[in-house]
C-alpha cells in the first residue's frame, strides 16, 4: 500500500518528464527543418546527385546509362579541362597574397590612430559590392585604349605600347586575381583585424620589458596567435576566389581562347551551353574533391584547429 | 610605457591605399557622367561638362525599372524566409536534443559545398519542383544560410537561461517564449541577417543566369551583364547602370556597416 502510494507519483512525474522531453524534441526538429531541408536539397543531394550522374550518360532527352567511369576517362585527355584546373590553382595565389596584404593593412589599422575606422570603412568598401558591376569597372580600368591602368603606365614609361590586359595570354589572369584582391582585400582585413584585437595586449607589454624587438614580437606573438584567423581567411578566400564565376564570366568569359577558363566556368559551359551535363557532373565531382583537398591541406598546415574555436 | 612614434607614416600608407581601393569608383563615375574618354585619349582626369544624358538612357533604353523590380521581390523573399528559418534554426541549436552533434557537423560541412559545385542538380531539382523561372526558385537556395543560424545560436546563446526559467515558471508556451523574449533580444543578429541576406541576393548572378528563361524574369545583375554583352564598352549607358545598380549596397552598407561587420566577424569566428 505504501509502496504504490510512493511509486503512483514517481511514474506520473517521469512520465510527464518524458513527455515535455518529447514535446521539446519535436518542437526543436520543427524548428530544424526548414533549414535541414534547403540544405538536403540544395546542398547534399546535389553532391549525390553529381557523383551519380558522373557515372551516367544522360543529356535531358536521353534515357541514363550507366557507363562507368568513361566520363572519367574522357577528363584525362581533355585539354580544356586541365587548362581550367590549372587557372583554377592559379588563382587560389589571390588569397595568400591578399592575406599578406591585408594582414599589413590590419597592423596599420590596429595601430593607435585618429580616424581609423573612416581608414577601415573605405578599405571595406569594396567588399559588399555587385561582382558583375566590380568586373565591369575592372574591365573599364584594363581598357587597351583608355583605360585607367594603360594610361598610368604609359605616363611613368613603363611602356610604350598600350597592353591589352585582359585580351593577353599572359596578362589576363593575373588581372582577373587582382581584382579577386582588391574586392577581398577589406574583408580579410576586417578578420584579421579581429583576431589582433583579441590578442591580449599584455603579452605585447611583457615582451617589450624583456626586451623583445618589434620584428621579435610580430614573429613570435602576433603571428603565431594569429594562426587561426589567418587559416579562416585563406579557406574563406580560397573558396571565394575558385568560385568566383561571376568576375571572370563577365571581364573575360574564360577568353581569351581558354586563358581564364576556370573550373566553374567551365563547368557552367558543359551544362548550360553545351548540355553536357553527364560530363560537366563529373568535372564537378573533381573540383570538390579539389576543394577538400586544399581546404584539409590548410588546415594541416595552420596547425590542426578547424577555425578559430580555441582562440575563445 | 610604449614610446610614441610619430603617426604621419602610418597615415599616409593608409591614405595611399584607400586611394588604390577609391580609384575604381572614381573612373567609373566620372565615365558615368561624361562618357567622354570612351573614345579620347589621353582621358580627362576631372569630368568636362558633367550631365546626368547616361543615367536617362538608363532609364529609358533598358527595362531597368522591370530588372530593379525583380531583383526587389527576389531579396524580399529571400531575406523573410532567411530570417524567419534561420532563427528557428538558431534557436533549436541552443537546446539540448538527441542527433546535435550530428546536425552540427552537417552544417557545417554544408559551409564547405560552395553553391558553383551544385549548380547542375540545383537546376535539375528546381526544375522537378516546378520553380524554373520563377521568383519563389530564384529565392529558394538562399532560403536559410549557415553562418547567419550560428550568429542567431550566438545572440540566443547569450540571453541569461534565468530569463527563460522565469518565463516557464510563469507558463508562457515554448513559442510565446520566442516571439517575445528571445527575438526582441536577437535584434542585432536579425539586422545582420537582413543586411548580410540582401546582399547575397542582390548581388547574385549565376543562378538568375542558370534557371531565368524569359526577360521578365532577369534581375539586375543579369541585366547588367545581358547590356554589356550587346553594347559592348561603347557607351557611359553602361557604367551610369553600373552606379545605379552598386548604390543601394553602398548606401546600405554605410548605414549598417556594424551589424555588417559584426555579422561577418562573429560568423566568420564562431562558425
Amino acid at each position: 500500500m505504501a509502496m504504490a502510494m510512493s511509486a503512483a507519483p514517481e511514474r506520473r512525474r517521469t512520465s510527464f518528464l518524458r513527455r515535455a522531453t518529447t514535446r521539446q524534441a519535436i518542437l526543436v526538429w520543427c524548428f530544424l527543418a526548414p533549414s535541414l531541408l534547403i540544405f538536403l536539397l540544395y546542398r547534399i543531394l546535389p553532391l549525390a546527385w553529381n557523383i551519380l550522374l558522373s557515372l551516367q550518360a544522360w543529356s535531358p532527352l536521353k534515357p541514363a546509362v550507366f557507363i562507368g567511369l568513361e566520363n572519367y576517362e574522357e577528363m584525362l585527355t581533355d585539354e580544356v579541362f586541365w587548362q581550367s584546373l590549372w587557372n583554377t590553382v592559379f588563382i587560389i595565389l589571390s588569397a595568400p597574397v591578399g592575406i599578406a596584404m591585408a594582414l599589413g593593412l590590419a597592423l596599420l589599422v590596429n595601430s593607435n590612430i585618429s580616424g581609423r575606422n573612416v581608414y577601415r570603412t573605405l578599405i571595406f568598401l569594396s567588399y559588399p559590392l555587385m561582382t558583375v558591376a566590380v568586373a565591369i569597372i575592372w574591365r573599364w580600368m584594363y581598357d587597351e585604349r583608355v583605360g585607367l591602368l594603360n594610361y598610368v603606365a604609359r605616363l611613368l614609361h613603363l611602356t610604350d605600347t598600350p597592353i591589352p590586359f585582359l585580351n593577353s595570354f599572359f596578362w589576363a589572369l593575373p588581372s582577373v586575381v587582382v581584382a579577386n584582391i582588391w574586392q577581398m582585400l577589406g574583408f580579410y582585413m576586417i578578420i584579421l583585424l579581429t583576431g589582433l584585437q583579441n590578442i591580449p595586449s599584455s603579452l605585447f607589454e611583457a615582451a617589450e620589458i624583456d626586451g623583445a624587438t618589434a620584428g621579435d614580437r610580430f614573429w613570435r606573438i602576433t603571428l603565431p596567435l594569429l594562426r587561426p584567423s589567418i587559416f579562416l581567411c585563406f579557406v574563406i578566400g580560397m573558396l571565394n576566389s575558385v568560385t568566383s564565376f561571376d568576375l571572370v564570366y563577365v571581364m573575360t568569359g574564360g577568353g581569351p581562347g581558354r586563358a581564364t577558363e576556370i573550373l566553374v566556368t567551365y563547368i557552367y559551359k558543359l551544362g548550360f551551353v553545351q548540355t553536357r551535363f553527364d560530363y560537366a557532373a563529373a568535372v564537378t565531382v573533381v573540383f570538390f574533391v579539389f576543394l577538400i583537398t586544399v581546404a584539409w591541406a590548410a588546415n594541416r598546415l595552420s596547425g590542426g584547429n578547424a577555425g578559430a574555436r580555441d582562440m575563445e | 610605457m610604449m614610446r610614441r612614434s610619430p603617426t604621419w607614416p602610418i597615415h599616409l600608407a593608409l591614405i595611399a591605399v584607400c586611394f588604390v581601393m577609391l580609384v575604381p569608383f572614381y573612373w567609373v563615375l566620372k565615365t558615368s557622367v561624361s562618357g567622354e574618354n570612351i573614345f579620347t585619349y589621353p582621358p580627362n582626369i576631372v569630368p568636362q561638362n558633367p550631365n546626368i544624358f547616361y543615367y536617362v538612357d538608363v532609364w529609358y533604353a533598358i527595362p531597368f525599372a522591370r530588372y530593379f523590380l525583380n531583383s526587389v521581390i527576389v531579396s524580399a523573399i529571400t531575406i523573410a524566409a532567411n530570417v524567419v528559418f534561420n532563427a528557428m534554426a538558431g534557436y533549436a541549436l541552443t537546446r539540448e536534443f538527441h542527433g546535435k552533434g550530428f546536425i552540427l557537423i552537417l552544417f557545417l560541412s554544408c559551409m564547405m559545398v560552395p553553391f558553383q559545385a551544385t549548380i547542375i542538380p540545383a537546376y535539375l531539382i528546381t526544375g522537378q519542383l516546378g520553380l524554373l523561372n520563377s521568383y519563389v526558385g530564384l529565392a529558394l537556395p538562399q532560403f536559410s544560410t549557415i553562418i547567419c543560424i550560428f550568429v542567431f545560436k550566438a545572440s540566443f546563446d547569450a540571453i541569461p537561461g534565468s530569463l527563460i526559467d522565469a518565463a516557464k515558471v510563469d507558463g508562457l508556451p515554448e513559442w510565446r517564449i520566442v516571439w517575445t523574449i528571445m527575438l526582441p533580444l536577437a535584434k542585432s543578429a536579425m539586422a545582420t541577417n537582413v543586411i548580410l541576406s540582401f546582399i547575397w541576393s542582390w548581388n547574385n548572378f549565376l543562378w538568375p543566369l542558370i534557371m531565368t528563361r524569359t526577360p521578365e524574369m532577369q534581375t539586375l545583375p543579369l541585366g547588367l551583364a545581358r547590356f554589356l554583352s550587346y553594347q559592348e564598352d561603347t557607351t557611359g549607358a553602361l557604367y551610369a547602370f553600373c552606379i545605379m545598380v552598386l548604390a543601394p549596397g553602398i548606401l546600405l552598407f554605410l548605414l549598417a556597416q556594424k551589424e555588417f561587420i559584426q555579422g561577418l566577424t562573429s560568423g566568420a569566428t564562431k562558425g
